[in-house]
């Protein structure tokens, strides 16, 4: 019996490897160096010397270090509510029996297969001051306002959650429509026999259902949105003068125009262990709501 | 069905994330070279018209001769001198690359350049025959380290008809103002009074390089030197405050005192451009987009000199000979060759708008025959260049990203200065 075993598992390494393999060089592998190169002074030619924990204590009093991160938060806590309950929204609306349905999963989705440039410089070109899209629009109502929507400090949050949730939100609601196709049509069945109102089936049966795939979602937002890097580079370029700047542009610049890759390693260690950290609470957190 | 649909889409999405991490990794373009002749493989950072200019100019070479072919390769400008530095470290780059001045001090720090002296005697390269003021900025320690191809100082540019317009153009077709602060301030709220309400008196953004290197201009003119100043390496801070606000709030002036240029212009090139800006500035490069334009009566001229020194902000475009432990001489002479060619027939690139390096070539009559640009090529000789520091783009984004706040209206001058003061002594300091 186990010798069987062994030998199913022994069939299944040439299907592996190849993937393996690629991984490991690919993601394993940067993972040890980015710890090494944490530990050295390193600039983007070459190792220069072991300064031990250094640029760590350094980053416990580095300004820019704090800001950026709490820009970066800030996003993460203005989007993720936003993200998740918007995607639900909209997924119960695409999984509505009415005749717009492909309509509006195709609307919803479609922004999400756009690269990150092009919904960018669509955004930029709506949203410019004087000659834009979206001020003319205000002004045609006779407002006589000019927002400046990218270079004023709250506007220019306002603009990046905005087209961030615009942008990534019909994958979210892609989640939660599979989930929805996922329940059971017997329980609504059984719920109405027994007189349930359309309230009631979606209080007692839908969003339980639909708790684990939330959880997921949940999860995975935290973790792409403290990665928001390109829209805010693109949009705001993390203006005005670094109110928007997110930490990995600060890692990228200290990396890549100051070349210091020591120090930029350093920092991308602190925001792996604070997505770490956010991963296994949530992940103990399901596990507890499992049990 | 249902489920038919979703998964589709999410195969796509798949397949969108993966063809969007293709690339290629070689040195040089595929192209068939001539039999005999020597590869030298070019990278450049060009793109739009410049890179158009370039290529004719390696074109013109390769065809000038057969012992050599100049393989050029455009490269992405956001990540070229990442690459470049990464490339040419790990003894993997190109033979022949462009640089701009300002990066040169970490080139050279780093050993990544190769001292070009000798093979400039070898080949014939008469250093004398470049401007003086240009050449500077490509030697370290007695060594040319660079040969410069252009300088491209910060400039103004004026739509002729709408100074006309105003009554602000003289017979001679020079715009109507004293070389004074208050000349030009007075000049700008003259056209504004006078043209009509949706056209813009001095189109200028209020954010990114544009308005620094004016303001480095003027912190210039008013006699400021360095923000830092000594060793490339471990250089000390060295910003004059006073002359640093003083030159700052004459900026901030034209967008918030004098309303002379709109906050926040999405495109101020396109403004001038479309023939709705009477005043603009920028680098020289835009000489060679506003002469293409059709219906463009335009006037370029050096910025105003107005704080007792001449000064200008620049930057030159270099080649440079990567450092390899072991060259192919053949080859590193082969690139020398080209970077003669290339800045004796300055007037090829000169057609993209920038100022050649050589005094031969501005002095030539071909130079002087070509439109526009004898009217600022003087600028050359008074340019001033970014600190040589290997912190110099470290420092620029520090001051640009905190002279925006100042632009914007965020932060008073003497604080955006203390701020700079702080970051940049803690950038130094490492």
């Amino acid at each position: 019996m186990i010798k069987k075993q062994w030998n199913q598992d022994l069939k299944a390494i040439p299907f592996l490897l190849p993937f393996f393999i690629a991984y490991v060089i690919f993601t394993i592998f940067p993972i040890f160096k980015g710890l090494e190169m944490s530990l050295y002074e390193w600039t983007l030619v070459r190792k220069i010397e072991f300064v031990g924990l250094e640029n760590y204590v350094k980053m416990f009093s580095d300004v820019h270090f704090w800001r950026t991160l709490w820009n970066t938060t800030f996003f993460v806590i203005l989007t993720t509510p936003a993200m998740v309950l918007l995607a639900l929204g909209l997924a119960l609306l695409a999984n509505l029996n009415t005749k717009l349905r492909t309509f509006f999963r195709g609307s919803f989705f479609i922004p999400s297969i756009l690269s990150v440039s092009v919904i960018s410089f669509l955004m930029i070109f709506m949203l410019q001051p004087y000659n834009g899209f979206v001020n003319n629009i205000i002004q045609m109502f006779g407002i006589n306002w000019e927002p400046m929507w990218m270079a004023d400090r709250g506007l220019a949050w306002v603009t990046i959650v905005v087209v961030t949730l615009w942008w990534t939100v019909g994958f979210n609601m892609i989640l939660f429509l599979a989930a929805l196709q996922d329940i059971p049509a017997s329980l609504y069945e059984a719920s109405e026999i027994d007189g349930a109102s359309r309230w009631d089936m979606f209080r007692y049966i839908t969003l339980p259902q639909l708790i684990p795939i939330g959880r997921v979602v949940l999860l995975l937002q935290i973790l792409a949105s403290y990665k928001v890097f390109a829209q805010i580079l693109l949009i705001t370029g993390g203006g005005p003068g670094g109110a928007t700047r997110p930490l990995i542009q600060y890692i990228y610049e200290v990396g890549f125009k100051q070349n210091n890759l020591g120090y930029a390693a350093t920092m991308s260690y602190a925001l792996f262990f604070i997505l770490l950290i956010l991963s296994i609470v949530q992940l103990k957190n399901q596990r507890s709501g499992e049990n | 069905m249902k489920k038919g649909f979703s998964t589709l889409i999410v195969v796509v999405f798949a397949a969108l994330l993966l063809t969007a991490c293709s690339n290629s990794g070689t040195t040089g373009n595929d192209v068939e070279i001539p039999e005999g002749a020597t590869e030298v493989v070019m990278w450049n950072l060009f793109s739009g018209g410049d890179a158009g200019y370039m290529d004719e100019i390696v074109t013109a070479f390769n065809e000038s001769q057969d012992k050599y072919f100049v393989n050029n390769v455009q490269q992405e400008y956001e990540e070229y001198y990442t690459k470049l530095l990464t490339s040419v470290g790990s003894g993997k780059g190109p033979d022949l690359a462009i640089a701009h001045s300002h990066v040169l001090p970490e080139l050279v720090s780093q050993g990544l350049v190769t001292n070009i002296n000798d093979y400039a005697a070898d080949v014939g390269l008469v250093w004398d025959e470049f401007n003086q003021n240009v050449l500077d900025v490509t030697i370290y320690d007695g060594n040319n380290y660079a040969v410069p191809i252009d300088t491209h100082p910060e400039i103004m540019y004026i739509n002729n008809d709408l100074v006309q317009e105003a009554g602000l153009l003289n017979d001679d077709g020079t715009p109507k103002f004293e070389e004074t602060p208050e000349g030009f301030v007075s000049f700008l709220t003259s056209l504004k009074e006078a043209l009509p309400e949706d056209k813009i008196a001095f189109a200028f953004p209020s954010a990114g390089e544009d308005p620094y290197r004016i303001w480095w201009a003027l912190y210039n003119q008013l006699g400021g030197e360095n923000i830092v100043s000594g060793d490339l390496e471990n250089p000390t801070y060295a910003l004059d405050h006073e002359k640093a606000i003083t030159a700052a709030n004459y900026i901030y002036d034209f967008y918030h005192t004098h309303e002379v240029t709109p906050i926040n212009l999405a495109d101020f090139y396109s403004d001038f451009q479309s023939g709705n800006a009477a005043v603009m500035s920028t680098g020289v490069w835009a000489t060679g987009t506003w002469e293409t334009t059709e219906g463009l009566n335009f006037t370029p001229m050096p910025f105003p000199n107005m704080f007792g020194q001449e000064a200008a902000w620049a930057s030159s475009h270099t080649f440079v000979l990567p450092y390899y432990n072991e060259p192919d001489q053949d080859v590193q002479k082969g690139a020398v060759e080209f970077m003669k060619f290339a800045t004796d027939n300055g007037t090829m690139w000169a057609k993209a708008g920038h100022i050649p390096a050589k005094d031969t070539v501005v002095e030539s009559e071909e130079f002087k025959e070509m439109p526009y640009r004898s009217e600022y090529a003087e600028v050359a000789d008074y340019v001033k260049y970014a600190d040589r520091t290997v912190h110099a783009r470290g420092i620029q984004d520090i001051v640009v990203r905190n002279l925006d706040l100042l632009w914007a209206g965020d932060a008073a001058a003497e604080e955006v200065f203390s701020t700079i003061e702080k970051e940049v002594t803690e950038l130094i300091a490492e």
